[in-house]
This record gives C-alpha cells, structure tokens and sequence, in this order.
C-alpha cells in the first residue's frame, strides 16, 4: 500500500543541525518574548479587558484578529530569523 | 501576572511552556492538542469556562505558524482541507447540539468521558499496531518505509468510497477519491468535536491516512491547515459567549509559536510510520487524563 506519493520531504538521518537550530531559535526567541510580555501585554491589556466589558462583538472579533495577526507575524519572524542566521529549517 | 479578562494571576512562562509543548506536538503530529493544554491551563488556575475558549484561540494561532511552515515544505492540500470543511462545520454543530441533548440526562460527564476513552484507546491500540507492523515490514522485506501501510485503505476495499463525483489530489497523490469520502471523515471528526469539547486532529490524522491513503506527512499538515479554520470559528463563537481570555491565549502562542515551527521541521527527520507510532501514543495518554478527570 502506497504511503509514497508525492514523495514525502527529504529526510536528514542527522538530527545534530535540527538540534542547533532548536537551541539558536530559542536563544533568540526569549529575549523576543520577555519584551513582548513587557512592552504588549501590559499596555494592551487594560485596553483589551475594557472591550470585554463593553462590547462583546468587538472583542470576539479584535480577538480573533489578534491571534491570527499573531500567528503570522511569530511564523514570518521565525522563519527570518532561521534565513538570517543560515540555519537548517 | 495579572490577566484581567479573567481575573487570574499566573506566570506567562509557565503559560508560555505550555504553549510551547502543546506546540511541539501540533507541529509534529499535526493535532491541536486540547486534550493536553486544556488540562494543563485549569492546573494553571484558569477558569473552567474559560479553558475551552482560550485553548481553542491559542490552537488557531499555533495552527498557523505550524501549517504555513508545513506548507513551505509541500506538505498542505488544500484542496483536501476546504473540501473536509465542508463536513466539519456542520459536523461541529450536531456534535454540540448532541452534547445538549446528552447533558439533559444529568450523565454527560461519564457518557462523553467513557465514549472519549473508547475512540482514543480504539485509535491508539489501531495506529500503534499499524505502524509496529509497517516497520517490522520495511525490515523484513527492505522496503523503504514511507512506501508501505499496513493495513489495506478503507478506500480500496469499499465501493461507498467511489460514489462520484470523484476528484484527484494532486498534492496527497491520490489518483480518484469521492468527494463523499472526504466530506464524511470532516463531519464525523467534527462531530467528535462538538460531541467531545476537542479538535478532532486526533481523529483526522488517522482517517486521512487508512481512508484516504494520504500521506502522513501531508496528513499532518493538512490536518493543521483544517484547524486553523475550525479552531478559528470557534475562538470567534466562544469569544461571542465571553469564555475567552486572549491575553492568556497570546501569551501561550509565544511559546507556542517556536514549539510549533521546531515541531514541523522535525517531520522531516522521520518516517511516516515512525510519526504515526509515536502519535499513537498521544490517544492513549489521553484516555488516561479523561479517565482521572472523570474520577477512575
């Protein structure tokens, strides 16, 4: 039985670059977070806490907008950072 | 940390650690993992009625940095995806109304927690064995791993899966398939969905595979890209009803995010009866978290 087509990425047996690759994005990435938690959270907070109260409609949508812009924008900085740094990805 | 919609104070590196694990299986395994980060989060201190909401908008968000990096290496169809959308959503919602009527006799708690045992231990026992047997194959006939499945597809063995019109998937390599077939397994993964409180990608990853005759590489991350549409649709509707705290779900992504993206590239480091051994795993250890849920 067929589990072969289209032929499936090729695969490294070496884990060693993913390895290095994990440990670098996560150097990079916690610093990134920590600012994010300062600088994002603490300013939009009250803002978003606000909507919950007020309006229900538009935080559903301000929500789902926000985790999908997020998503995106993790995705694109990641993959950047992983190009810039001419990691295995 | 204070998180004022609802009203708990938490650490965001633990909710950021939890993301990041949750991540790391949806990217590998191509599941939203609810099963795990539902659990996780009410540990936390969040509140009940707040944990199926947040987790499904931090699904949504992990979802997509996990299914765009699974697209980068040629592992999304689309078509396959919007077509299964088709059955999910209106699967999602018989699924809740059932899970209404259910509630009516007072045993919801036990008759969705025992059903949820018996497809998780049903799906982990079948895979596991599956995959033991594709790989003891490869050894003992030198095929190459990918190239073989161990059991015959569903497909192939039933004529209800020709009834046209029938549609070939290019990116899955799937020469003829009925648009039915394809259909079907959404509304039934999103029945279990609405019925069960979870995503469905436990469910999905395998039926893709034995039905379909997917590949699981392609299975992962088109089941990813069907998350982020129906985890989506649901962030909205829970945030409609106030059961979801996006600072909590924001601050989860960030962990999320990397666990997914390092999650993805790991597929490429295995086989695809090596990935469905190990996912097999996950059903059974979610069984055992329902089980003492419901006081076993």
């Amino acid at each position: 039985m067929s589990d072969s087509s289209p032929s499936p990425p090729k695969q490294d047996p070496s884990l060693q670059p993913l390895l290095r690759s994990i440990l670098l994005e996560i150097a990079i990435y916690v610093p990134i977070v920590a600012t994010y938690f300062w600088l994002i959270l603490r300013f939009a907070g009250d803002k978003l806490a606000s909507l919950y109260q007020d309006s229900l409609t538009l935080y559903a949508i301000a929500a789902t907008l926000a985790i999908v812009i997020q998503g995106v924008l993790l995705e694109v900085l990641t993959s950047w950072l992983l190009r810039r740094f001419g990691l295995r990805h | 940390m204070f998180f004022p919609i609802s009203q708990v104070f938490t650490n965001p590196f633990v909710l950021a650690a939890i993301g990041f694990i949750v991540g790391l299986l949806g990217g590998f395994f191509g599941v939203g993992g609810g099963f795990l980060a539902g659990p996780l989060l009410f540990w936390t201190g969040v509140p009940m009625n707040f944990v199926v909401g947040t987790d499904l908008a931090h699904m949504t968000g992990k979802s997509i940095v996990a299914a765009r990096r699974h697209r980068a290496l040629g592992n999304v169809d689309f078509r396959l995806g919007l077509l299964m959308i088709l059955g999910t959503i209106p699967g999602i919602e018989i699924g809740a109304q059932l899970l209404e009527v259910v509630d009516k006799t007072g045993q919801a708690d036990h008759i969705v927690g025992y059903t949820y045992v018996f497809i998780l231990t049903v799906i982990g026992l079948f895979t596991g064995l599956e995959s033991i047997r594709t790989i003891r194959k490869k050894r003992t006939d030198r095929l190459p791993a990918k190239d073989v499945l161990g059991v015959v597809r569903t497909e192939r063995r039933s004529r209800l899966f020709n009834i046209p019109p029938l549609i070939k998937l290019t990116v899955s390599g799937v020469e003829s398939v009925s648009i039915w077939s394809i259909i079907f397994i959404g509304f039934f993964t999103g029945l279990l969905a609405g019925f069960l409180g979870v995503g469905g990608g436990f469910a999905r990853l395998p039926m893709l595979v034995y039905i379909i005759g997917v590949p699981t590489h392609v299975a992962v991350g088109t089941d990813l890209f069907e998350i982020v549409i129906s985890a989506g649709y649901g962030t909205f509707t829970h945030s409609l009803k106030g059961n979801v705290d996006i600072m909590i779900a924001l601050t989860m992504l960030t962990g999320a995010g990397i666990g997914a993206q390092i999650g993805a590239v790991g597929t490429r480091y295995f086989s695809g009866p090596t990935i469905r051994l190990m996912f097999s795993i996950l059903p059974l250890i979610a069984a055992v978290l329902v089980l003492l849920r419901i006081g076993i």
